[in-house]
C-alpha cells in the first residue's frame, strides 16, 4: 500500500483553515469568550458596580484611588484566583476519573479534600496558638504560604490510603474506590469538626468559613501561593495526555501495549492530589467543580482528551469565578461561599447530564 | 520463539497452571482448548508477561519474557483481552491509533507512518468504512475486528487472543476465525488463542494444546489431539469424531454429557 506524502505548506494552511472552522476550535472559542465575559464581570459587579470605563481606567492607574482598592486590591486577585482554583478542582477531577476509570472519582468524594482539609486545619489551629503563645500582642495570623503544603501532605495520605484500599486482586476497583473514599471522607469530616470543636473556638467562625470553600478576602497573596501549584499542575497534565488516552482501556491491555501502568497511575494520583489539596489549602474544599467540569468536558469533546484538557481548564475558571460572583452579589451583602453556589448550581445539571444519559 | 519450560503459575495461593513446557510454533496457528477453569487465559496471560511464574519460566527468544523491557516487548507481541474495555465515545480510527503507543516515545503524538499503519490494520480487517463511527454503536461482530485491527496496528508478529469468538453468534465467529487465518496466511501472523469450540479449533489451528486441571494433557496436531477418547476424558462428552475436509477431524452425531444428571432434588417432605 502507498501513502503519499500530504505536508506540503499549502495542505498545511488547508488543514489550519480546516481546525479553525471545525466544531473544536468552536467549543474552545466559546469556552475562552465565556471565561473573558465572566472575568469581566467579575471585575465590575459587586458590592458596587463600577462602568467599563471605571474598569478600564482602575486598571491602567488612572482613576479615584477608591475606584483603584476596588479594583486592585479586592476584585482582580479575588477573580484571579477563582479561575485558579477553577482549574485546580476541573483538572484534579479529570485525572482522578481518568486514571480509576470512574465517572464518580472526584477530590471531594474521594475523600483528598477531607484529608487535605483536616491536616490544614489542625496546622492553622497549632500554628495559631504557637504565634499568639509567642508573642500575645502580634496579631498575624499563621503563614497562609504553608497551608497548601499542610493540606497537600493530608491529601497525598488520604489518596494513597484510598488507592490501595480501593485495589482488589491487585486490580484498582472503581467500586471499591469510591466506596472507601466516601467513608474516608465521613470520617475525616467528623475528626475536623472535632478538632473545631475542640481546640478552635478562637477562630470558629474564619475556619467554618473557609471549610464551605471561600474566595472571601482572596488577595494577591493566595493568587501567589496557588501560581506554582497551578504551573506544576499543568505541566504534569499535559506530561499525562498521551499516556491516559492508553491507560482508559483494560489494565492488561495497557500493560500489553508497554506502558508500565502503576508507575504512570501514580503520578496521575500525585498530580491530581497536589492540584486539589493546594487549592483546598488556599480558600478551603470547593465541591462539585472537579465531579462537573470533566463530564461537561467530556460531553462537549468526545473522546479527544487533549480537548476535553483544554475545556476543562476554560470551564472550570469560569464555573468557579461565576460561582464566586453570584455568591456574593446575590444577596449582597452578606456573602454566599463559592463551595455552596458551585454545588447548587451544579446539581440540577448533573442531574440533568445524568437523566439524558442513554 | 515463544515457549514455556516448567512453567507454574498461581493466583495468590491457589495454583492455575502446573508443570506445562510447550513450545508455540512460528508463523502458525495454535489453540489452546480445555474445560472452564483449565487455565488457559491463565497461561495466555503469561505469555504477555502479565503474570510472574511461580515456578519455571516463559521465555520469548530465549529470554524470560517478564525480563523484557514492556515497550520492547509490546513491539513484538500483541493481546487481546477477553472483555476489552471501549474507552467512552472513541472512534474506530482513534482505538486503533492506540495501538502504536509502543512505537512513539509516551510524549510524542502519532506520526504519518503511525496513520498509515493505522489505515493498513483497518483495511485488512475490513473496517475502513467504519472509521468514523463511535466504537460503541458497532455490533459485537464489527466491535472484535476493530479490536483485531488494534492489535495489528501494534505490528508485532505474534497476536495471543483470549477467547475471541466467546460473545459472537456462529456467523461472526467464523468471520473473526476466518480472518485471523487470512492475517496468518497472508502475513506470517503467530496466532496464539484460546476457544471453546472443538470443530473451530480443529478447523482452524495448526496446532492444539489441551489444557486439564491445569497441566497440559496433550499437544499436537488436530488429527493427533482431538479424539473421542480425549473429548471423554477431558469434556465428559460422548461423540463420535469422523475425518472433515483436509483430514481435519469433526465432531458429529449427538454428543452427550456423560456426568450423569443431577439427581431430582428429593421433595420436601416436611412441608408437605
Amino acid at each position: 500500500m502507498t501513502h503519499p506524502a500530504t505536508t506540503t505548506p499549502r495542505a498545511d494552511q488547508r488543514s489550519l483553515r480546516k481546525f479553525c472552522t471545525s466544531p473544536i476550535a468552536r467549543l474552545i472559542l466559546a469556552g475562552g469568550l465565556s471565561l473573558a465575559i465572566v472575568l469581566v464581570a467579575g471585575v465590575q459587579l459587586g458590592a458596587i458596580d463600577l462602568s467599563w470605563a471605571q474598569v478600564w481606567a482602575g486598571l491602567t492607574g488612572d482613576s479615584s484611588e477608591h475606584v483603584q482598592r476596588v479594583v486592585f486590591e479586592l476584585r482582580l486577585p479575588r477573580t484571579l484566583t477563582g479561575v485558579l482554583i477553577g482549574i485546580h478542582f476541573a483538572l484534579s477531577g479529570w485525572l482522578l476519573q481518568l486514571l480509576s476509570r470512574n465517572p464518580l472519582a472526584e477530590a471531594g468524594i474521594l475523600g483528598i479534600s477531607a484529608g487535605a482539609s483536616l491536616v490544614a486545619v489542625v496546622a492553622f489551629i497549632i500554628g495559631d496558638w504557637l504565634v499568639s503563645s509567642a508573642n500575645p500582642y502580634n496579631n498575624t495570623s499563621f503563614a497562609l504560604q504553608y497551608l497548601p503544603l499542610f493540606a497537600m501532605a493530608g491529601g497525598l495520605v488520604t489518596a494513597l490510603a484510598v488507592y490501595f484500599l480501593g485495589m482488589r486482586h491487585g486490580h484498582l476497583s472503581p467500586v471499591k474506590m469510591t466506596l472507601t473514599g466516601a467513608v474516608i471522607a465521613g470520617m475525616l469530616h467528623a475528626l475536623t469538626t472535632g478538632a473545631l470543636a475542640f481546640w478552635g473556638h478562637a477562630h470558629t467562625e474564619l475556619v467554618a468559613q473557609w471549610l464551605a470553600g471561600s474566595l472571601y478576602g482572596a488577595e494577591w497573596q493566595h493568587l501567589h501561593t496557588l501560581l506554582p501549584w497551578t504551573l506544576i499542575g499543568l505541566a504534569g497534565v499535559a506530561l499525562l495526555v498521551r499516556p491516559l488516552e492508553v491507560m482508559q482501556l483494560d489494565d492488561e491491555h495497557v500493560r500489553t501495549l508497554g506502558l508500565v501502568l502503576n508507575r504512570w497511575r501514580a503520578f496521575a494520583l500525585l498530580i491530581a492530589t497536589l492540584l486539589a489539596a493546594s487549592a483546598v489549602g488556599v480558600v478551603g474544599p470547593v465541591g462539585f467543580i472537579g465531579l462537573l467540569i470533566p463530564h461537561i468536558s467530556r460531553r462537549l469533546a468526545g473522546a479527544n482528551l487533549p480537548v476535553q484538557l483544554v475545556l476543562c481548564v476554560l470551564l472550570g475558571a469560569v464555573l468557579a469565578v461565576l460561582a464566586d460572583l453570584l455568591g456574593r452579589t446575590l444577596f449582597s451583602p452578606y456573602e454566599v461561599p463559592v463551595g455552596v453556589v458551585s454545588a447548587v448550581l451544579g446539581v440540577p445539571f448533573f442531574l440533568y447530564l445524568l437523566s439524558r444519559q442513554p | 520463539m515463544l515457549r514455556t519450560e516448567h512453567l507454574s503459575l498461581a493466583y495468590g495461593d491457589k495454583p492455575v497452571v502446573d508443570n506445562v513446557s510447550l513450545a508455540i510454533p512460528e508463523g502458525g496457528i495454535t489453540c489452546l482448548l480445555g474445560p472452564n477453569g483449565s487455565g488457559k487465559s491463565t497461561l495466555l496471560k503469561s505469555f504477555a508477561g502479565l503474570l510472574p511464574p511461580r515456578s519455571g519460566q516463559v521465555f520469548l527468544d530465549n529470554r524470560p519474557v517478564t525480563q523484557w523491557d514492556r515497550r520492547r516487548l509490546a513491539l513484538r507481541l500483541a493481546m487481546l483481552p477477553q472483555k476489552p474495555i471501549v474507552p467512552d465515545g472513541i472512534r474506530v480510527r482513534d482505538l486503533i491509533a492506540l495501538g502504536r503507543f509502543p512505537h512513539r516515545k509516551w510524549w510524542q503524538r502519532n506520526l504519518t507512518t503511525d496513520d498509515n499503519a493505522t489505515i493498513d490494520a483497518m483495511a485488512m480487517t475490513g473496517v475502513s468504512d467504519l472509521a468514523e463511527r463511535p466504537v460503541e454503536a458497532l455490533s459485537g461482530g464489527q466491535q472484535q475486528r476493530v479490536w483485531i485491527a488494534m492489535a495489528l496496528a501494534q505490528e508485532t508478529d505474534i497476536l495471543l487472543l483470549d477467547e475471541p469468538t466467546t460473545f459472537l453468534d456462529w456467523g461472526y465467529q467464523l468471520e473473526v476465525l476466518e480472518l485471523l487465518s487470512t492475517l496468518n496466511r497472508e502475513h506470517g501472523l503467530t496466532v496464539v488463542m484460546s476457544l471453546h469450540d472443538l470443530n473451530q479449533a480443529a478447523q482452524f489451528a495448526d496446532r492444539i494444546a489441551v489444557l486439564a486441571n491445569g497441566q497440559l494433557d496433550t499437544i499436537g496436531s488436530p488429527a493427533e489431539v482431538i479424539t473421542e477418547s480425549l473429548v471423554n476424558r477431558v469434556f465428559r462428552v460422548h461423540t463420535s469424531i469422523t475425518a472433515g475436509r483436509e483430514g481435519r477431524p469433526f465432531c458429529t452425531g449427538f454428543a452427550e454429557s456423560t456426568q450423569s444428571r443431577p439427581k431430582q432434588r428429593p421433595h420436601c417432605t416436611a412441608a408437605s
